[in-house]
């Protein structure tokens, strides 16, 4: 599979603070990407690298196999900026055509497109308004369309769902869908967990400047899991007693805890390091425990991304008192 | 070619968002018919005021009241002559009661240098103290002739005046009135330089309007900071063009019909003062203008690149403003003396040379030479600002919150 983007050893540091520090990560053609991190991670500083605004001070950015950041690049990206801004005095499709022009598109085609956008969102009837008459929602919407109307090959959305009702989150989802089926690459930053759960296929999660982790989010969901997170219900009161001295084993389970609400189990059980999942079953069966549900937890990605960035934080926090 | 392409596309944006507004079809319509009126109107309120006024006249030497009366009652004035012994104060109160204009108070000893006074609520308008300088001149040297007992019209030879006139030229051509030539010099240099200015200003404008409303990170990232200086540039630059080619060609037509256009005012005369805007004067303007304001319009938008804020602008742009005033209060010194090494001076300095030349070309105080020399240093001091301006725009444009100092500035010209 080739990649709509592959950044090596990315550096930034704006003055004494590093910005991004040392970023790798590569986004197959095809997938929606979401660079998830904490306000301040170096989400956006990332991606105006990747879109020439500003120039790394180290590692390499290559854009659709071979492309270097800068104009040729420019006509195969889409780009919704984190500070969204269009001409307030232009009118709403001349924006558009605009920019459709800049990024490669003849005038004619662009003019053609920026109606079709304009259709598609809602807001024909405001095509020949300016800008400025347009509300912030709306505004928006006609930020979207400057970022799809050239069909790019790489589109990147700075926290796209910032500022978005419920409604226009939808219509966003559906965007981001069709660009996929179409064999196009999406890619994103948020802090909006929930949000980039429902559409994305791999993330890399970053924090301070520093990737923590990427990966496909099915990949990365398995592997966590088998950390050994596991949810337990039993059948029957009887049963209760044999399976606490068993969990109190220290050998085999690291730590038991009250289960979160939304997994509705008696236990959540952390399992002891190397210790699998089908050795705790094994022991619970012997023991004759009537297990009602034995369950691998799959963490959500909200889940994932807390305990990344408040483990680096910890870290973080050490460092001081160690030096 | 990209580049290229960019920079037309968004100079086409610059150019269409000034040419559609109101304004502007405004201005460069009326705006030459507003300079005129600015000169115009006030000349003729003050001729035509002069009309009707009422003066009284108290003559001590009892021979100069007559005439005097006589040449005011000629141009339409109506004046009353008065007992000798009417005193002033008496007038006063007649002025005040606005029953006349104002009366004049001749002593006796006037024909041998005593003060004739005019006294009037219109004492000031230059065309009122005109007409009674001339009239009273003509009258007591006529007295004194008189008294010395000459012919009449022996005395009439005598007070001929003698026929004068000064004229502007380089040796090379017929004359032409210096009056005139001056005019329009002096206007050719105004326009450069009001021209220059608001599109310069209306170049960082643009600047600042694209980071105050954000814009500016989507367009750096889809087109090179260079592209979208140039473009700007260009575009707003066109406008400016347009309004002044728009300008020279009313000037032009002006000139050609000028007799017809002075008729419509009820002035006869043949107007021959104004020498015509020749086409090489004309092409010199416009090449003038288009390096002079890539020059400034390079400086204003590196200077727009660097603030952040529409109130941050007015302190940082009056540097260039001020050596732009430094030309333009220079030019009636230039067109003073065109030839001499001031002029010359500053015709060739960059800074000023897009506003004081084609004036001194107007003069015909300057070689072909010497225009090709400004114009060389023009064009290779042109291209080094709009590349240091590339450099800070590029940084710049980006920026929010602080100003940098010069360091910093420094700074971002090497990288």
């Amino acid at each position: 599979m080739t990649n709509a983007l592959v950044v090596r050893g990315l550096v930034k540091a704006f003055g004494n603070h590093l910005a991004v520090d040392d970023i790798s990560f590569e986004v197959p053609r095809g997938v929606v990407y979401g660079i998830l991190g904490p306000n301040g991670a170096g989400k956006s500083t990332t991606l105006r690298m990747i879109n020439d605004i500003f120039a790394p001070d180290a590692g390499t950015i290559t854009v659709l196999e071979g492309l270097s950041p800068g104009p040729a690049a420019a006509q195969h990206i889409g780009y919704l900026p984190e500070e969204r801004g269009l001409y307030p005095k232009m009118k709403v499709v001349e924006m558009i055509e605009f920019i459709g022009e800049l990024r490669g598109l003849s005038r004619a085609e662009a003019k053609r497109r920026a109606w079709r956008w304009l259709d598609r969102l809602g807001l024909a009837q405001w095509g020949k308004n300016k800008v400025q008459d347009l509300s912030k929602g709306m505004q928006q919407k006609v930020q979207f369309a400057t970022a799809l109307i050239h069909e790019p090959a790489l589109v990147i959305l700075d926290e796209p769902w910032s500022g978005l009702d419920p409604i226009n989150a939808e219509v966003l989802r559906q965007v981001v869908d069709e660009i996929r089926a179409a064999g196009r690459t999406v890619l994103f930053s948020t802090h909006q967990m929930e949000q980039a759960e429902k559409v994305v296929d791999s993330v890399c999660i970053i924090a301070r400047g520093k990737k923590l982790l990427d990966g496909n989010l099915k990949d990365i969901k398995r592997r966590q899991a088998g950390d050994g997170l596991i949810a337990l219900e039993l059948g029957d009161a009887a049963s209760r007693a044999t399976a606490e001295t068993l969990l109190a084993d220290k050998a085999l389970v690291a730590e038991t805890r009250a289960p979160r609400a939304e997994l509705g189990a008696d236990w959540e059980v952390k399992l002891a390091d190397g210790v699998t999942s089908q050795q705790l079953l094994a022991a619970l069966v012997s023991a004759q425990v009537n297990v009602r549900r034995f369950e691998v937890v799959i963490p959500t990605l909200h889940q994932i991304f807390v305990d990344q960035v408040g483990a680096s934080a910890a870290v973080a926090e050490r460092r001081p008192e160690a030096a | 070619m990209r580049d290229l392409r960019d920079m037309l596309v968004i100079a086409r944006r610059e150019l269409l968002e000034r040419v559609r507004s109101k304004w502007f079809v405004l201005i460069t319509l009326l705006g030459p018919i507003g300079m005129v009126a600015i000169v115009l109107v006030p000349a003729l309120l003050a001729a035509r005021s002069a009309e009707g006024a009422k003066v009284e006249i108290v003559d001590q030497t009892g021979v100069i009241a007559k005439p005097l009366s006589e040449g005011l009652a000629a141009l339409a004035w109506i004046p009353t002559i008065l007992p000798r012994e009417t005193p002033a104060e008496v007038e006063m109160v007649r002025i005040r009661d606005k029953q006349i204009n104002g009366f004049v108070t001749i002593p006796a000893d006037a024909l041998d240098g005593g003060q004739i006074v005019y006294r009037g609520d219109n004492g000031s308008n230059q065309a009122v103290g005109f007409a009674l300088r001339v009239i009273i001149d003509t009258v007591v040297q006529t007295e004194r002739g008189k008294r010395a007992g000459i012919a009449p019209d022996k005395l009439a030879q005598v007070l001929q005046r003698a026929s004068f006139v000064a004229q502007q030229t380089s040796g090379k051509e017929q004359g032409a009135s210096a009056m005139g030539s001056f005019m329009i010099a002096y206007f050719l240099a105004f326009i450069l330089y009001m021209v220059i200015t608001v599109y310069g200003v209306g170049v960082m404008r643009s600047v600042v309007q694209e980071k105050t409303s954000r814009v500016m990170e989507l367009m750096v990232a889809t087109v090179k900071p260079r592209s979208l200086m140039a473009g700007k540039i260009l575009g707003v630059g066109s406008a400016g063009l347009i309004q002044i080619v728009a300008w020279l060609a009313m000037a032009v037509l002006t000139m050609a019909y000028r007799e017809q256009i002075l008729g419509w005012f009820g002035v006869t005369g043949t107007g021959a003062g104004l020498p015509p805007i020749t086409v090489d004067a004309a092409v010199l303007v416009i090449a003038y203008f288009v390096l002079g304001f890539f020059f400034y319009a390079s400086l204003y938008a590196a200077v727009g690149a660097m603030v952040s804020s529409e109130q941050d602008t007015q302190q940082v742009q009056m540097p260039i403003t001020m050596l732009m005033v430094i030309g333009i209060v220079c030019a009636p010194m230039i067109s003073g003396d065109p030839r001499g090494t001031p002029a010359i001076v500053m015709t060739m300095i960059p800074l000023w040379s897009s506003m004081l030349m084609p004036m001194r070309y107007v003069l015909g105080a300057a070689s072909l030479g010497e225009v090709a020399i400004s114009l060389g240093i023009l064009v290779v001091s042109m291209a080094v600002m709009v590349a240091a301006a590339a450099k800070i725009y590029r940084v710049g444009v980006l920026m929010y919150g602080k100003r940098p100092g010069l360091g910093e500035l420094i700074r971002w010209l090497r990288y």
